[in-house]
């Protein structure tokens, strides 16, 4: 008989599922809200465990900053100030929008995929 | 008397003061409440409903208000409570469908908090049951084409008004102004977010031509207005009105993020596109540049993305332990993606305007 481990995303997983089979069904009306809320933070923690939700940020931080020298926090300045823009990184709506994708994954996977059946 | 739900601010030992304060400002002999119940859906902020005995003055009878109270931390781009109060009355005043705006007070010493009390309007405000009712087919566009002519309504308010003074006039193309108002707001905001920074670079390079200033509401959309019986009871949340551009508020309506996952029905999720505008033209009188829309849609978009980020910051650094503002924080990126496609498709359009 294999042997299950309890890792911390099936403990994520295992208190989701009880919560919305077991918990939710009983809860009066206006707590059934703040229910779903836990549920939905529980998966966003899963999702965060098991998935690398950085890899597009990179690409576009070693890309306009060669020297390693950056993070988002430079990157959203310097789109503000202008040192960034369409022109200087030719691709930048695209990689930024690549990042916005990757934060959803993790975030909303739902959402995301609703939106990419409508496009 | 009986204090129902979980009591926050008003509790029996302070309901005596706020009667005294009431009976001063409704110029009273005396002021006793009958019921004072916490009504559902404040995370934020608490409103609750009160049935009140006046005896003597202009407002002797019985009633019913709600009181809504101040946030704990109200975000940066928000009226504060006597601001707001201040537009309700000049809305009520222009035959705006609002509930009437009875009383405010600044002075936290009362109940706690800051508040601002108006008349009870029955119905529902929740997003997700108007747009998840069944008989929305049956009156979804009837409501839209109201939505339409009250937004129009509002519109006709222009500056200069003294009433409104309190309210600065932009000092940039209507369009800027917001943008630089939401890159100010972002200054201060914990997250950073270069996906919104390059949304809204865009949408300042690309800001339309000024037209004629008028008041926005600033927040028109399904939420915040009362549904009751299919009609329309009252347009609520007027904390961030401002003088600006009135494509801004049409824009905001339209926009994919407050369509509460009824993406078809393009107003706020209840109704066609045409609908709402059907009824804006009714009572308008300048007709809308609808080419103007989805740029404003995109602003929408960027605004409630910028709301977010500061609505997480509350729970963030702001002290506030609530998950709803904690996941509120974690949906820029919802938003930024619904803008960054909204960009794409303008430039798409070939519109030198957007290129």
């Amino acid at each position: 008989m294999a042997v299950k481990r309890i890792a911390a995303e099936t403990l994520i997983e295992l208190a989701v599922e009880t919560l919305r089979k077991e918990i939710q069904p009983i809860l009066p009306s206006e707590h059934r809200y703040t229910a779903a809320m836990i549920a939905n933070a529980l998966e966003i923690v899963r999702r965060e465990i098991l998935m690398d939700g950085e890899t597009a940020c990179w690409n576009l931080l070693d890309e306009v900053y060669p020297e390693g020298d950056g993070d988002m926090k430079k990157l959203a300045l310097d789109i503000r100030s202008g040192r960034v823009n369409a022109k200087t990184v030719p691709d930048l709506h695209k990689k930024l929008r690549a990042i916005v994708v990757e934060e959803l994954t993790i975030r909303n996977p739902r959402f995301l995929k609703s939106r990419q059946k409508q496009n | 008397m009986q204090v129902a739900n979980r009591p926050r601010t008003l509790d029996p030992e302070n309901l005596g003061s706020l009667a005294n304060w009431l009976a001063g400002v409704l110029d009273a002999r005396r002021v006793s409440f009958a019921e004072a119940t916490l009504l559902g859906g404040g995370a934020i902020q608490e409103n609750w409903r009160l049935v009140v005995d006046v005896e003597g003055g202009p407002r002797e009878g019985h009633h019913a208000w709600v009181l809504r109270t101040d946030a704990v931390a109200r975000i940066s781009l928000s009226l504060d409570r006597a601001a707001e109060f201040g537009v309700l009355k000049a809305a009520y005043a222009e035959g705006v469908t609002v509930a009437e705006p009875i009383a405010r007070c600044s002075d936290p010493k009362v109940i706690g908090a800051p508040f601002l009390i108006q008349a009870y309007v029955p119905g529902v405000a929740q997003a997700r049951r108007i747009v998840r009712d069944p008989a929305l087919k049956d009156f979804g566009e009837s409501l839209a084409e109201r939505l339409g002519a009250e937004l129009a309504k509002i519109h006709s308010i222009t500056p200069p008004r003294d009433d409104l003074n309190f309210l600065p006039l932009p000092m940039l193309p209507p369009a800027r102004n917001e943008v630089a108002k939401l890159r100010n707001a972002l200054s201060s905001a914990t997250e950073p977010r270069p996906a919104l920074e390059y949304i809204l670079a865009w949408l300042d390079v690309h800001a339309p031509k000024p037209e004629l200033i008028t008041l926005v509401h600033g927040d028109f959309r399904t939420g915040n207005y009362i549904v009751n019986d299919g009609k329309l009871g009252a347009i609520l949340d007027w904390e961030f009105a401002h003088w600006g551009d009135r494509h801004e508020d049409i824009g905001w309506i339209m926009a994919r993020c407050w369509r509460f996952g009824n993406d078809g029905l393009e107003t706020g999720g209840i109704a066609s596109r045409e609908a709402f505008y059907r009824g804006y033209r009714s009572a308008a009188t300048l007709p809308i540049d609808e080419s103007l829309i989805p740029y404003w849609e995109i602003m929408a978009a960027a605004k409630w993305a910028t709301v977010a980020v500061l609505q997480g910051d509350r729970y963030r650094k702001g002290g506030e332990e609530s998950i709803e503002l904690a996941l509120t924080g974690l949906m820029p990126p919802e938003m930024e993606l619904d803008a960054l496609d909204g960009i794409e498709a303008l430039i798409a359009t070939g519109d030198p305007r957007w290129q």
